[in-house]
Order: C-alpha cells, then sequence, then structure tokens
C-alpha cells in the first residue's frame, strides 16, 4: 500500500497537537509580557518597560518558529485563543517572580513535548526542540540574576530606581 | 480505493492514485486532503462530549460540523460524535499518523 498519509506529513499527530499546545503558550507568554510592559510604564518603570516589550515579541517569534515547523511538517499550525491575561501586579518584585514562574512553566511543557517525542520516535520533533531548551536555560538564567539583582538592591528609597535602570543590562 | 477503518456509522477510504481520502458518512461521502483530513480531526477531536451531558453547556446534544471550508455542514449527535471520534482515532493509527497506545507503554 502507497503510504499517502505518510508522504504528506513528516510527523506524528501526537507532536502535532504537543506543539499546537506550545504554540498557545508562546502567544499567551507573547500577550502576558505585553501586559507587564503596560503595568510597567504605567507605574514609571520604563527601562522594564522596555524589557518586557522586547521579551513579548521574542515569544511571538518563537511561537512563529513552531508554526512553521508544522507547516513545513505539513501539519496543521492552528493560530491560537488566548485568554486570562493578568494585568494585575503589586510590585515590580511580583513581575519579575510572575515571569521566572511562567518561564519555568514553559520549560516544564517544553520538556514534556521531547519526552513525548522520543517515546514515539519522532525524532524531527525532539531534534527541532533543542533549541527551545537551551533558549529556555537562557530565559529563565536571564530572569533570575534580575530577581538576584533586585533582591541585593533593595526596593528602599531610590532602590526602585536603581532596579529599573539595572534592567538595561539584560536588553541586549 | 481501500478501507482503512470502518467505526459503527462511517466508514474511512484511502484513494491512492487520487492522492486523497474520503469518509462515507452514510447520506454522504466526502472526498478529503490529507490538509482537510487533519481539519476535520481537530475539530472533531475538540469536541467536549461532557457538554452534552449539560443542558446549559449544550441544551440539544447536537453538534454542527462544518467540513472542507465550509463545502459540507453535518448536524450530528451525542452517539455519533462518539463514533466519528473513534474513527478517527483509529483511522490515523491505521494510516501510520498516530502512534499505537501499546507502542507507547513498550
Ligand atoms: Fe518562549
Ligand atoms: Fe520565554
Amino acid at each position: 500500500m502507497k503510504d499517502i498519509a505518510r508522504q504528506s506529513m513528516s510527523i506524528k499527530v501526537e507532536s502535532m497537537d504537543l506543539l499546537n499546545g506550545q504554540i498557545k503558550m508562546e502567544a499567551h507568554a507573547s500577550a502576558t509580557y505585553l501586559a507587564m510592559a503596560s503595568w510597567c510604564e504605567q507605574n514609571g518603570f520604563f527601562t522594564s518597560a522596555k524589557f518586557f516589550f522586547k521579551q513579548a515579541e521574542e515569544e511571538r517569534e518563537h511561537m512563529m518558529k513552531i508554526f512553521n515547523f508544522l507547516v513545513d511538517t505539513g501539519g496543521n499550525p492552528i493560530s491560537p485563543e488566548i485568554t486570562d491575561i493578568n494585568h494585575d501586579y503589586s510590585s515590580i518584585t511580583d513581575v519579575f517572580e510572575s515571569t521566572l514562574e511562567h518561564e519555568v512553566k514553559v520549560t516544564k511543557s517544553i520538556h514534556n513535548i521531547v519526552k513525548k517525542a522520543r517515546e514515539t520516535g519522532d525524532i524531527a520533533t525532539e531534534r527541532f526542540l533543542d533549541w527551545f531548551v537551551m533558549e529556555q536555560v537562557e530565559e529563565e538564567n536571564t530572569i533570575r540574576d534580575i530577581l538576584d539583582m533586585i533582591e541585593v538592591t533593595g526596593t528602599e528609597g531610590v532602590g526602585l530606581q536603581m532596579i529599573d535602570n539595572q534592567v538595561a543590562n539584560w536588553i541586549e | 480505493m481501500n478501507v482503512i477503518f470502518q467505526s459503527t456509522y462511517y466508514t474511512l477510504y484511502q484513494a491512492i492514485d487520487e492522492r486523497c481520502f474520503y469518509i462515507d458518512f452514510g447520506n454522504k461521502t466526502v472526498r478529503m486532503s490529507l490538509c482537510q483530513l487533519l481539519s476535520l480531526r481537530h475539530k472533531v477531536m475538540n469536541i467536549n462530549i461532557e457538554d452534552h451531558f449539560d443542558s446549559d453547556l449544550n441544551s440539544h446534544g447536537f453538534e454542527v460540523l462544518m467540513l472542507c471550508n465550509k463545502a459540507h455542514l453535518f448536524i450530528l449527535n451525542t452517539l455519533e460524535v462518539l463514533d466519528l471520534k473513534n474513527l478517527i482515532e483509529n483511522g490515523f493509527m491505521e494510516i501510520g499518523l498516530s502512534v499505537r497506545s501499546v507502542e507507547l507503554t513498550r
């Protein structure tokens, strides 16, 4: 039997479903960082706002990377619906702590897809995700460094303004 | 044209010379490319069957399904939706694009 299905699509539908889930997660991250940029702008943290505008763009690029992978493999990429974007933060520390929490969630999700791809013998998906695994290490590290800086600087007096100025060090 | 999988109400066929698939819905047979079959899969697998047992979420227990870029419209009841989910799951295993759960646990 000639295999028209395999000839048209080079990954398993299980991987496709998980990658569509990841598309949604990256889009959610992008929208969340945009909300954080808005919060920073409104609360006088202008450098941090710049940082989050850039993060929002990067997350959209991640989403498009996966989207295009699904196009290339003959899958069915789904444009994500994004809901439940939090705009309320109690402090700049809260903003960065939430960021780290979000990134850890993303890392776990990517690791899960790698594991599933390994189980199903989907080597293409597994290798495709290599870049994302390393990117997550970097992103988590960046946010952890910023949180360390906040800790050292302290939020008393001019601390908040110093914190915002130093975030510039993490904007390439 | 050869049968890939047959469920209670529906049959999925593969037409190698045409490089496409057919689903016999009983009253109508629909020709589909793999992309259209993937799109059908997405719609069917996203139907939350629990909603059919909650009169607030789905008061009539029907699903309206539009296929092949709005070329076809089907109205399915709960049993038909379940059967179509079954056809899709098994059909994708048969054509080799889905992994059998037994293979996964090995
Ligand atoms: Fe990301
Ligand atoms: Fe990220």
